[in-house]
């Protein structure tokens, strides 16, 4: 549950991929055809006339020449500066804090996530289902979510751990008064290819 | 927003990827090429040599390179930077699912890896039979789940029986679509179990 916005990941690799894809198709057309290639050497000379006329439309004294330089060293540090953005919008939003209540002025109560992390570990200490636990919180569009993490001892059944995870979250809601999401995973991980097979019971 | 939208936008967001690699991977190669495009120009204005090429060559030399290269190449090339567009498209339009999947919950949103239901099949299928733990393997994959089964020499195997022990395990988890079981028994035994 992090707050990577996908729905941005994914326009932006389509809308590269199509550039890139016509890019491709245009440079196989000029290697496959040879009018491709004659119309491809005229239209990069004008474009690179163009390009020369536009520089010295806008003189700048001095060595930097041209107003037009300047934008577009300014459009590339801006397309930069965009990509920077990007990929600082990938995942984000963890938090520490499980829930906060305000007590009329007098004080604030804060319930951190290591509190509830400690009852896990606590709780399924002698469970023989469970090898290991973790427990981490993330800000939701208006509340916090919790996320219960249940490393699996090699066989045990989901259908008892998920139970196991249930009896957890009913006593967490018990705990805190009030009921927030949570995301239970049930995982295999390290500990569980180490960990001993459980016993028949 | 609701209790049971919440629970299924957990599911949705936890069992399918977000891209957030190949998004990373793509803006840092555009980021790199912007910053050099940039500094090339910063140091052309300046009047130092260029680092790789200055911008007016790089121009020059996009502009006479079908003049300058071997077509077979230059085709090739093109075919290239046309399967890497194909790969970003399909990056950007598939599900991306992972290998874990949803169990029915009122209360929590409660997502369990492949793996751990193949285990657990694996488990339910051993000691339904006696077998000893190395005997069964069992591999989960979209919808069904493949047993394999290396009986012990010289007894007699029900297929039928395992089939049921297996799909009565995959029954008790409630899953939004259902995993068939296919039991398959290898033709060499196991001695001494």
């Amino acid at each position: 549950m992090r707050r990577t916005n996908r729905a941005l990941n994914r326009t932006l690799l389509i809308v590269l991929g199509l550039l890139l894809a016509a890019g491709g198709a245009l440079v196989a057309a000029a290697g496959f055809l040879p009018t491709e290639a004659d119309a491809w050497a005229a239209t990069a000379s004008t474009l690179l006339g163009q390009a020369s006329a536009l520089l010295s439309s806008a003189p700048l004294p001095g060595p930097v020449r041209s107003w037009w330089a300047v934008a577009w060293v300014g459009g590339l540090l801006l397309a930069a500066a965009l990509c920077v953005a990007w990929i600082a919008s990938q995942g984000g939003g963890r938090t520490r804090r499980l829930a906060q209540e305000d007590d009329g002025g007098r004080g604030t109560t804060v319930v951190d996530v290591g509190l509830v992390s400690a009852a896990v570990k606590n709780a399924t200490a002698d469970n023989r289902l469970v090898v290991a636990t973790a427990v981490s919180a993330w800000e939701l569009p208006r509340t916090t979510g919790l996320q219960l993490r249940l490393q699996a001892r090699q066989g045990a059944s989901p259908g008892d751990l998920a139970g196991t995870a249930e009896d957890l979250v009913t006593g967490i809601d018990a705990w805190l008064g009030d009921q927030i999401p949570v995301l239970v995973r049930i995982t295999s991980g390290a500990r569980t290819a180490t960990a001993r097979r459980g016993r028949v019971q | 927003m609701n209790n049971q939208r919440l629970i299924r936008r957990m599911v949705r967001r936890e069992t399918h990827s977000s891209r957030a690699a190949a998004s990373v991977l793509a803006a840092t190669v555009l980021l790199a090429l912007c910053l050099w495009l940039a500094l090339e120009a910063v140091l052309m204005m300046a009047g130092v040599p260029a680092l790789l090429a200055s911008p007016g060559d790089t121009g020059r030399w996009l502009a006479g390179l079908p003049a300058a290269t071997i077509p077979g190449w230059l085709a090739a090339a093109g075919v290239g930077i046309a399967l890497l567009g194909v790969v970003l498209i399909v990056a950007g339009m598939a599900p991306g699912r992972r290998p874990r999947r949803a169990l029915a919950s009122d209360r929590c949103a409660v997502v369990v890896d492949d793996d751990v239901i193949a285990a657990a099949v694996s488990r339910t299928v051993q000691l339904s039979s006696g077998f000893a733990p190395g005997q069964v393997t069992t591999t989960v994959a979209g919808r069904s789940a493949r047993v394999q089964v290396r009986p012990t020499s010289g007894l007699a195997l029900d297929a039928g029986a395992l089939t049921a022990a297996a799909s009565s395990e995959l029954a008790r988890y409630g899953l939004a679509t259902r995993i068939t079981p296919a039991v398959r028994v290898a033709s060499s035994g196991a001695v001494g179990q």
